[in-house]
C-alpha cells in the first residue's frame, strides 16, 4: 500500500508524468493560494470519487457485475466513461456550493476552471487507471489521495516557481503562459528521473 | 458575412483555444507524436464540438443553470460514445487508431470551454461556426508541433522519410526527447512566444517592472 | 387581446422558468433519458456488427502471422484452416482439458469467475493481472503429425492499458517463431510502436530459455545475443511489461507445466 502510494505521487505523477490535468494546472497556477485551493479541491474529488467508482464499477458497470441483481449477463461497461464522469461532475456542483458559501475568495479566482475540474483528466484518468489495474476498494482509495496529493504537489510547485518568475527580465512575448510551458517541461523531465525509484 | 467569417478566422491566432485561452493542453501533449495521430484527432473533435455546441444551442432556453454543467457533459460524452461505437461497427480500422482518444475527446476543456462560453448564449448557427473556428484553432496548433515533433524525433512527416536517419545510412540522428512528452511543452511555450510577439496584445501585463536605477549624469 | 392559444402540458412544462424546481428536476430526467437511450441503443444495436468485426480482424491477424512464418505459410495451404488445432489448457496440470470444446470456450468470462480463476500473489504476478484463469486457449499446427507449432496467447499489464500478443514458439518450443500483439492502448507513438512489423520481426529466431530457465527480454537500446529484443526508445516502461508478461506465461504459473509435457512427448 506504502509504494502504491508513494509510487501515485512521485513516479506516476498523474501532472508530470502523464500529463493529465494539464488545462487547470497551468491556468490556475500563477498564485501559490490559488494554486493550494485547487489542490486540495482536487485532493477532495480524487479521494472521494476513485473509491465511489470502483464500487460502482464493481457492483454495476462491469461485465457480471448485476449478479446481485440477477443479471449475471449484463455488461455495461460502455457506460463506464459516462458514469465516472457523472459522479465527478456531481461531486464538483457540491464543490462548488460549498466553496461559493465558505470560501468565497476561492471560488472567484478559479471562474470557469472549477466547473473544468469536472472533466480534469487527471481526476477521470485516475478512474479509468484504477479500472485497467483492477485496484480493489482499498488500493483505490490509497490511489486516489496519493494521485491527488501528487497532483497538488505538482501544481504548488509551479505556482510557487511562477511567482518567483514575475520578477525575472523575460522577453516579453515569454513572460507568464510561455514561460510556464517551459518550466513545466524542464520539471517533468526531473520527475522522470523517478522512475524505478523505490522508498520502501 | 463578415462576422461569420471572424467567427471562423479569429480563433485561428487571436482567440485560439490552445494559446490563449489554456484549453485543450492534455491532448495537445499526448498525440502529437506524429502528424497522422494529430490530425485524426483535430478532425474527430471539430466534428464532436461542431455537433455538440449545435444541440446545446438548441435546447439552452430550458437549461436550469444549476445543472447546466452536467447536462452538457452528459451530451457531450453521449455524442462520443455513439461517434466511437459507430466508428467501431463501420471502420473497424479507423477506430482502432481513435478509440484511445475517444476518452480524451470527451473530456477535452475545449469542448466544455466553448459551449459554456459559447453555445449556451448563442443560435445554433453562429455556434457551430464558432465550433468549427475553435476546432481549427486547436488543430492548428496540434498539427504544428506534431509537424516538429514528428520531423526532428523521428525524421518523417506523415510517415514519409523527409530526413535521412543515421539508422538507415544517412545523416540524421533523431532527438529522441522530441518524442517525450517534455519537448511538446517547450515547443508549446516557443509557439505561444511566437504568437505572442506577433500578437502584442495577448503579452500579459506586468505587476512589476525590473528596476532599474536612475543614471547618475556627472554635473 | 388576442385569445391565448390552448396550450399543451408539454408547451407549459417549457414555459416554466428554469429556476422552478419541477423543471430542473424534469429536464434533468429528460436529458438523462435522451443520452442513456441513444448510448444504450447504439450500444446494444452495433454490438454484433463490432464483436464480429474484432472477431474478424483477431482472425486475420493470427493468420497473417501464421502466413508469414517459413514453413508453416505452405502448411495452411495444404491443410487448410484446419491445420491450426484451438486447444483448451488446463494450466495448473500442465495438460490439454479433455472436457471443455474449445469451440465455445471464452476466455474472458472465467478469467474474473473466482470458481475457474486463482488469486496470484505479488511475487507471482509478474504480468499485474491479479487473477489467473485456470483455463487458457492455445493452438497448435502440426505437420505430418509432427507438432510444428505452438501459438500461445498471453497478456498483460502494460503502462497504461492490457497488452494483448501471440507469441509462437517453434517445435523445440524454445525458439520464437513470431510475436505479434494484436491489442494495446499503449501511448500512441511510443509503447504502441509495439505493434509495428519492424519491432515484431526481430522476434523471429530469438530463443526465450536458456538451462530452462525464461529468460528473453526487451532490453534498452540494442540487443546483444538470441535472448534479447531491442527496446522502444520512449517506451521503456511498455518494454518491461512484455518481458514480465512474458515470463510469466511461460513460467510455472503459465503455459510453463504445459510446455515442459510437450517437451517430453506428451499432450
Amino acid at each position: 500500500m506504502i509504494e502504491l502510494f508513494q509510487r501515485a505521487v512521485f513516479e506516476e505523477n498523474l501532472a508530470l508524468s502523464f500529463f493529465l490535468g494539464m488545462c487547470t494546472y497551468l491556468a490556475v497556477s500563477k498564485r501559490v493560494e490559488t494554486a493550494l485551493g485547487v489542490g486540495v479541491a482536487l485532493i477532495l474529488v480524487q479521494a472521494i470519487s476513485v473509491p465511489l467508482n470502483h464500487l460502482l464499477h464493481a457492483y454495476l458497470l462491469r461485465a457480471g457485475a448485476l449478479g446481485w441483481l440477477g443479471l449475471p449477463d449484463t455488461d455495461l461497461g460502455f457506460m463506464r466513461l459516462i458514469t465516472f464522469i457523472g459522479i465527478v461532475a456531481g461531486l464538483v456542483q457540491v464543490l462548488e456550493m460549498l466553496l461559493d458559501r465558505f470560501v468565497p475568495g476561492l471560488y472567484r479566482a478559479l471562474g470557469i476552471y472549477l466547473p473544468l475540474l469536472a472533466i480534469n483528466c487527471a481526476i477521470i484518468g485516475g478512474s479509468l487507471f484504477m479500472v485497467e489495474r483492477q485496484y480493489d476498494l482499498a488500493e483505490s482509495a490509497v490511489y486516489g489521495l496519493g494521485t491527488g496529493i501528487g497532483w497538488a504537489l505538482a501544481i504548488v510547485t509551479l505556482a510557487a516557481i511562477r511567482e518567483r518568475l514575475r520578477y525575472a527580465d523575460l522577453p516579453r512575448g515569454l513572460e507568464g503562459l510561455g514561460m510556464a510551458f517551459i518550466v513545466t517541461g524542464l520539471i517533468s523531465m526531473a520527475f522522470s528521473a523517478f522512475a524505478g525509484v523505490r522508498v520502501i | 458575412m463578415l462576422k461569420s467569417l471572424r467567427m471562423v478566422t479569429d480563433p485561428l491566432l487571436d482567440k485560439n483555444p490552445v494559446t490563449v485561452h489554456i484549453l485543450g493542453i492534455c491532448s495537445a501533449l499526448a498525440v502529437t507524436t506524429s502528424v497522422a495521430t494529430a490530425l485524426t484527432l483535430s478532425l474527430a473533435l471539430m466534428a464532436v464540438l461542431a455537433v455538440s455546441a449545435g444541440i446545446i444551442s438548441l435546447i439552452r432556453r430550458h437549461i436550469p443553470s444549476s445543472i447546466r454543467i452536467i447536462v452538457q457533459i452528459t451530451i457531450i460524452a453521449s455524442l462520443v460514445i455513439v461517434a466511437d461505437q459507430l466508428l467501431q461497427a463501420f471502420a473497424y480500422e479507423m477506430s482502432q487508431r481513435l478509440s484511445v482518444f475517444v476518452s480524451l475527446i470527451a473530456t477535452n476543456c475545449i469542448v466544455l470551454g466553448r459551449t459554456e462560453a459559447f453555445a449556451l448564449h448563442n443560435r445554433p448557427v453562429p455556434s457551430m461556426l464558432d465550433a468549427l473556428g475553435n476546432g481549427a484553432g486547436y488543430s492548428l496548433v496540434l498539427l504544428v508541433v506534431a509537424a516538429i515533433r514528428e520531423l526532428f524525433g523521428a525524421g518523417t512527416l506523415l510517415g514519409y522519410g523527409v530526413l535521412p536517419l543515421v539508422a538507415d545510412g544517412g545523416w540524421y540522428q533523431p532527438m529522441r526527447l522530441m518524442l517525450l512528452a517534455p519537448s511538446a511543452f517547450i515547443i508549446l511555450g516557443l509557439l505561444v512566444w511566437a504568437v505572442r510577439s506577433l500578437r502584442p496584445v495577448q503579452q500579459e501585463a506586468r505587476e512589476f517592472s525590473p528596476y532599474a536605477p536612475e543614471r547618475q549624469v556627472q554635473p | 387581446m388576442a385569445e391565448p392559444r390552448s396550450s399543451g402540458p408539454w408547451r407549459r412544462f417549457l414555459a416554466r422558468p428554469n429556476t422552478d424546481r419541477v423543471k430542473t428536476v424534469g429536464v434533468a430526467l429528460l436529458v438523462a433519458v435522451a443520452c442513456g437511450l441513444s448510448v444504450s441503443t447504439a450500444a446494444v444495436l452495433l454490438r454484433p456488427l463490432i464483436e464480429a468485426n474484432v472477431a474478424a480482424e483477431r482472425q486475420a491477424l493470427m493468420s497473417a502471422m501464421l502466413a508469414g512464418l517459413p514453413g508453416i505459410g505452405p502448411i495452411l495451404e495444404e491443410a487448410g484452416a484446419d491445420a491450426v488445432e484451438q486447444v483448451v489448457v488446463d494450466l495448473d496440470a500442465g495438460a490439454i482439458a479433455g472436457g471443455i470444446d474449445p469451440a465455445g470456450f471464452d476466455q474472458a468470462a472465467i478469467a474474473a469467475d473466482p470458481q475457474t480463476s486463482t488469486a496470484l500473489s505479488r511475487a507471482e504476478d509478474l504480468a499485474g493481472i491479479g487473477r489467473r484463469e485456470n483455463f487458457a486457449q492455445a493452438y497448435m499446427v502440426r505437420r505430418d503429425g509432427e507438432l510444428a507449432l505452438v501459438v500461445l496467447p498471453v497478456y498483460g499489464n502494460g503502462y497504461q492499458s492490457t497488452i494483448r500478443a501471440y507469441l509462437a514458439l517453434e517445435a523445440d518450443l524454445a525458439t520464437v517463431a513470431a510475436f505479434t500483439v494484436y491489442e494495446q492502448g499503449e501511448t500512441p507513438g511510443l509503447g504502441s510502436r509495439i505493434t509495428e512489423p519492424a519491432w515484431q520481426a526481430q522476434w523471429a529466431g530469438k530463443s526465450v530459455s536458456r538451462d530452462g530457465e525464461v529468460v528473453i527480454e526487451v532490453v534498452r537500446g540494442t540487443a546483444d545475443g538470441p535472448y534479447e529484443v531491442d527496446g522502444i526508445s520512449g517506451a521503456s516502461v511498455t518494454g518491461y511489461a512484455v518481458t514480465d508478461m512474458l515470463h510469466f506465461w511461460l513460467g510455472p504459473r503459465g503455459f510453463g507445466p504445459w510446455l515442459d509435457r510437450l517437451r517430453m512427448g506428451g499432450a
